[in-house]
């Protein structure tokens, strides 16, 4: 998915930064800040969430804002209910995912599939 | 806690939102197909009690989840199978397995009750996390609903795909009620379908969060307040930190 929507936006993205964290090669307007709160609510660290909140806050407003955390929340739920029912996470994106994407980004290290073999 | 979800926000939040909420916290209280309504309101307490629970966390931090043994720090309210399934299901679902699902369904679960408490879990995992990402306390869980489960079991449920039964767009039959908005829909929409209710339930709340279905596949567009690519960054970064591989 963030695959597809960057081509389409016509933005770059560092593949690897899905698994590693933010780096230079990705382009996405105001991504340091985004990531940073996204990390912050996945940690539940108040704190953390409030100043990384902030930041969204001061340079996108309130509407961003609550978008953003609802959508950093809305992956808190598929993420349980992917890996609790075991869907096949080969199908992902419609059926798009491909093993040298899952490579790039780091995902192929993940528990799940290393036990798949 | 609050009464009311995103009551006394510091920030502005969209009625729709919060109208989510109010109807997923009902709909959770409702009794259920397979869970009274006191059972799934135990599996809600299970669920926030995870969060503090010294040995999730042992399990989170070492190498392989099978390094340590120790026990769950629970409720009380529930068989050891239910906090099994919701600690882990809580804090460390990416490193689960199709040999752990059999082993908590062999602790005394049906099938339906532990994809029914799934719903649960990811609905109430989206909606505390929306309101402690946005300074708010948790919502309180409602009172106690009088009523049975309906005991519903769609006929075309079956274990193929999933470690769960899950049923497919074609094999769904009416009794079932509204089951995909497209055939085409996911393995993460399909997740749940195998308790149809809890599947409704579960994405009328999650796509005032994210997406409603329509929109997922169209990236040229959002109907959020930020752009698309910001939104799947965020997404994949979160999937990510729970080692998610789908």
């Amino acid at each position: 998915m963030l695959r597809e929507s960057t081509q389409i936006a016509d933005t770059e993205v560092e593949l690897k930064d899905v698994t590693e964290g933010l780096s230079d090669g990705t382009q996405i307007p105001n991504a340091e800040a985004l990531v940073n709160f996204a990390e912050a609510i996945v940690s539940r660290d108040c704190a953390r969430i409030a100043e990384t909140r902030k930041v969204v806050f001061d340079t996108l407003g309130n509407d961003a804002t609550v978008d953003a955390g609802a959508v950093a929340s809305a992956f808190h739920g598929f993420v349980r209910i992917a890996d609790t029912i075991g869907i096949p996470y080969d199908t992902a994106a419609q059926g798009q995912d491909a093993p040298e994407i899952r490579e790039a980004a780091g995902i192929n290290d993940f528990y799940r599939i290393q036990q798949a073999g | 806690m609050s009464s009311i979800p995103f009551e006394n926000c510091d920030y502005e939040v969209r009625q729709n939102l919060i109208d989510a909420h109010q109807e997923a916290w009902a709909k959770i209280a409702a009794p259920g197909t397979w869970l009274d309504s006191e059972q799934r309101l135990a599996v809600v307490a299970e669920i926030r009690q995870a969060r503090s629970c010294d040995f999730c966390h042992e399990i989170k931090d070492a190498l392989s989840p099978n390094a340590v043994t120790g026990v769950h720090t629970a409720t009380g309210a529930l068989s050891d199978a239910e906090v099994e399934l919701i600690h882990r299901g809580v804090s460390d679902p990416g490193r689960l397995s199709q040999k752990w699902t059999q082993d908590v369904l062999a602790g005394g679960l049906s099938e339906g009750e532990y994809v029914e408490i799934v719903g649960i879990i990811a609905s109430v995992m989206i909606m505390d996390t929306a309101t402690t990402a946005l300074g708010c306390p948790d919502t309180d869980a409602p009172e106690v609903v009088t009523g049975e489960p309906s005991r519903y079991q769609p006929p075309g449920a079956r274990v193929e795909a999933a470690w769960l039964p899950i049923v497919e767009p074609e094999d769904a039959v009416e009794a079932d009620g509204p089951m995909y908005p497209s055939p085409k829909a996911g393995y993460i929409y399909r997740g749940l379908s195998s308790v149809p209710e809890s599947m409704r339930n579960y994405w009328a709340m999650a796509n005032e969060h994210y997406l409603p279905g329509q929109y997922v596949y169209q990236f040229d567009q959002t109907i959020r307040a930020i752009s698309r690519p910001q939104m799947e960054l965020m997404a994949a970064r979160v999937s990510g930190l729970h080692q998610c591989a789908y």
